[in-house]
């Protein structure tokens, strides 16, 4: 069994590292995805990536070891601002489209978020959806073009 | 597990293989289908929760190299510009597939005739005509008769709602006086055949849970069965065999317990798609056939088309309501379909107008093309794209070419051990020149409609789902792999009826096509079968 770096097992980092990358919206219909309590299902996604996992994992351990250098309390401690200058200084891009390749499907799927962005919170099936009619103006047009 | 010798053996359960095995039961002789894969169960698609997303670009996607399920084989695609694409079930890629459902047209059977480029099929359109329809009952197609880029047909249902998204698009191409007609969908528009009706659930692309949309294991492989043709899951083909006098005999495979089995028949059908019949072929290699089965030509894995595809994505203000409904069925537009030299190009492409997606594709789409970022900013972005955006596919005929190949790669191999396809494809002059004047007019027809923005992803990698050519057809031994009606010049006793015969590749979708050959030569075998081996 692969030992877990320190980082991905600090819970309170990963929250503020997610509520850094998707934070609450400033209406409050959206919550920020450290409060979703996202970590887990983005490390165990992460873990099982032999690609991404690694050197995601590395990086991100060298972040947290960046923040607690600048604050005692490290990344949950600082202003946002702060937080996000140090994300970006420490984290290559690639490396953070590596978290949010996971982050965004579990964001996404979760009740509270599809509320907020105006979908049923429920799967798509059984239910399914509506669908406007073909514009009839539309359809007009079309049949006086048709091929006999 | 019997292997008794059965009369017709087809190997895989897609697309082709089912319409073909349906079509040949008539004769009355057995008829039995090995595929690699499962029967899906419509319960266990990604849409019954809500993960649907996460789950369609995992298991459910449509790269055997992401998915790394049992069923699937390894395809090393680092010397292609595009990523082959393909499920492995029953029912094969029409689980995955959107179901945008058109035919080639009249002139695509005679591009050398009529431009000087490719070469002629030697069969027509009016040669497909009947099984072109045969099929789409089979199916269950929806749609508008009378499109003026084809000769009349009637689908059996009518079209599709265009939906709000549909009715926006649409309206761009009637202000600029382009041609544009709603999709012949494999999707039902109301209840058919035992099948319920489309309710719009918008997961096309990871299966259907509700069998509105044809997929060949609800729709051919229920009626084949029902006609005496057996399925036989979890096997996978190493090699046909052949006997002393180089006619095929049958073949080795490895049945679900990983036990080499030999299944002896009289007809040997290929249904593996453009690049598993190939890597078959030239895995069947023999004292008679030494650079393959049916490879005297050369050409078997050669001339490899896989229809490079851009993306153009508009932004509206006003929300479109995308997300809903069929995914790739909206409507298409043959516009720019034909040969103008003034263009640059020789042949030309069609579009497709697509729905939109799921709102953990739009934030990763986003994130790609530096249009949603993380932090501060995200939710703006992201409310600004989501449901908000109208796609046209730009669907490309490139020409086939003999560079452009499905070999056996030297190492890789699949659970089995037997050699994995190595595919080699580059993109050719005239298709970027074709793909660089499509998105200009895909951003003009957008633009019309009314989006604010545009985005253009130039060439698709994630889009080789067209797998044709290398196996292809003709009258000539030295220049094809089987003849007019798709039996092997060299092995008389071998068809094969999959994208891999196609001489040229239009510029649409081809499963419509695959099919209604795959139903042409049944009925070819049928008319034939007194002087089938001479």
């Amino acid at each position: 069994m692969t030992e877990t770096p320190a980082a991905l097992n600090d819970l309170h980092f990963m929250k503020a590292l997610l509520d850094l990358l998707i934070p609450p919206s400033g209406s409050g219909d959206l919550p920020g995805a450290g409060a979703l309590g996202l970590s887990a299902a983005v490390v165990t996604a992460l873990q099982g990536d032999p690609l991404l996992g690694p050197p995601v994992e590395a990086a991100v351990q060298a972040l947290r070891e960046t923040a607690l250098s600048q604050h005692p309390e490290g990344l949950p401690g600082m202003a946002p601002q702060a937080a996000a200058r140090v994300v970006e200084a420490q984290l290559d891009p690639m490396l953070i489209m590596g978290i949010l390749l996971y982050l965004y499907p579990a964001y996404y799927q979760h009740p509270r978020v599809l509320e907020g962005i105006g979908e049923p919170p429920r799967p798509p099936f059984p239910e399914g959806f509506d669908v406007e009619a073909t514009d009839a103006e539309l359809l007009e047009k079309l049949r006086a073009r048709r091929r006999a | 597990m019997s292997n008794e010798p059965v009369g017709v053996l087809v190997i895989g359960a897609g697309a082709s293989g089912a319409a073909f095995a349906w079509r040949i039961a008539d004769t009355g002789t057995s008829v039995l289908c090995l595929d690699q894969g499962p029967w899906m169960k419509q319960q266990d698609y990604p849409s019954n929760g809500l993960d649907w997303e996460a789950r369609g670009m995992r298991e459910f996607s449509g790269s055997p190299n992401v998915r790394r399920l049992p069923a699937d084989y390894p395809v090393n695609e680092q010397d292609s510009d595009i990523s082959p694409l393909m499920f492995n079930a029953v029912g094969g890629s029409t689980i995955l597939w959107a179901a945008h459902f058109p035919r080639l047209t009249p002139g695509d059977f005679r591009v050398k005739t009529e431009d000087g480029v490719g070469a002629d099929w030697p069969i027509d359109y009016q040669t497909l005509e009947p099984y072109f329809a045969l099929n789409d009952r089979m199916m269950g197609v929806s749609g508008l008769a009378g499109d003026p880029a084809y000769p009349y047909h009637e689908p059996p249902l009518p079209p599709l709602p265009l939906g709000r998204v549909g009715n926006t698009l649409a309206s761009g191409f009637e202000k600029l006086g382009w041609h544009w007609w709603p999709s012949d969908s494999a999707v039902l528009s109301q209840e058919y055949e035992g099948r319920a009706a489309c309710i719009n659930v918008g997961s096309c692309l990871s299966g259907c849970p509700q069998g509105a949309k044809a997929s060949t294991d609800i729709t051919y492989w229920p009626a084949a069965q029902r006609k005496g043709v057996q399925v036989r899951t979890g096997c996978r083909v190493r090699e046909i065999t052949v006997r002393a006098d180089g006619m095929a005999d049958g073949v080795l495979y490895y049945d679900p317990g990983g036990q080499l089995q030999e299944q002896k028949a009289e007809i040997v059908v290929l249904a593996c798609n453009g690049v598993g019949t190939p890597r078959l072929l030239l895995n069947s290699r023999s004292r008679q056939h030494p650079d393959g089965l049916a490879n005297s030509s050369g050409l078997v894995g050669k001339n490899l088309m896989l229809h490079p595809y851009a993306v153009v994505m508009g932004i509206f203000e006003e929300p479109l309501r995308g997300r809903r409904g069929p995914t790739g069925c909206l409507f298409w537009s043959h516009e720019f379909y034909r040969t103008d030299r003034s263009r640059g190009f020789a042949r030309g492409y069609s579009f497709e107008a697509i729905r939109g997606v799921g709102p953990a594709q739009t934030a990763l789409w986003g994130m790609l093309h530096g249009l949603v970022p993380w932090g501060e900013d995200h939710h703006r972005a992201f409310a600004r794209l989501y449901d908000h955006a109208g796609t046209l596919l730009c669907i490309t005929e490139d020409l086939p070419d003999e560079t452009n190949t499905v070999t056996l790669d030297p190492e890789l191999t699949d659970a089995h051990k037997i050699p994995a396809p190595k595919v080699t494809y580059r993109l050719g002059e005239n298709s970027r020149k074709m793909l660089a004047h499509a998105v200009e007019r895909a951003k003009e027809a957008l633009t019309a409609a009314g989006a604010v923005e545009t985005v253009a992803e130039p060439l698709m990698r994630e889009a080789g789902w067209h797998l044709m050519g290398t196996a292809r057809m003709g009258r000539d031994p030295r220049t094809s792999v089987v003849n007019e009606w798709g039996r092997a010049h060299d092995v008389k006793n071998l068809f094969i009826v999959d994208g891999s015969v196609f001489v040229t590749a239009g510029a649409v979708n081809p499963t419509s096509t695959i099919q209604a050959f795959a139903l042409y030569v049944a009925d070819s075998i049928k008319k034939n079968i007194n002087t089938l081996f001479d």
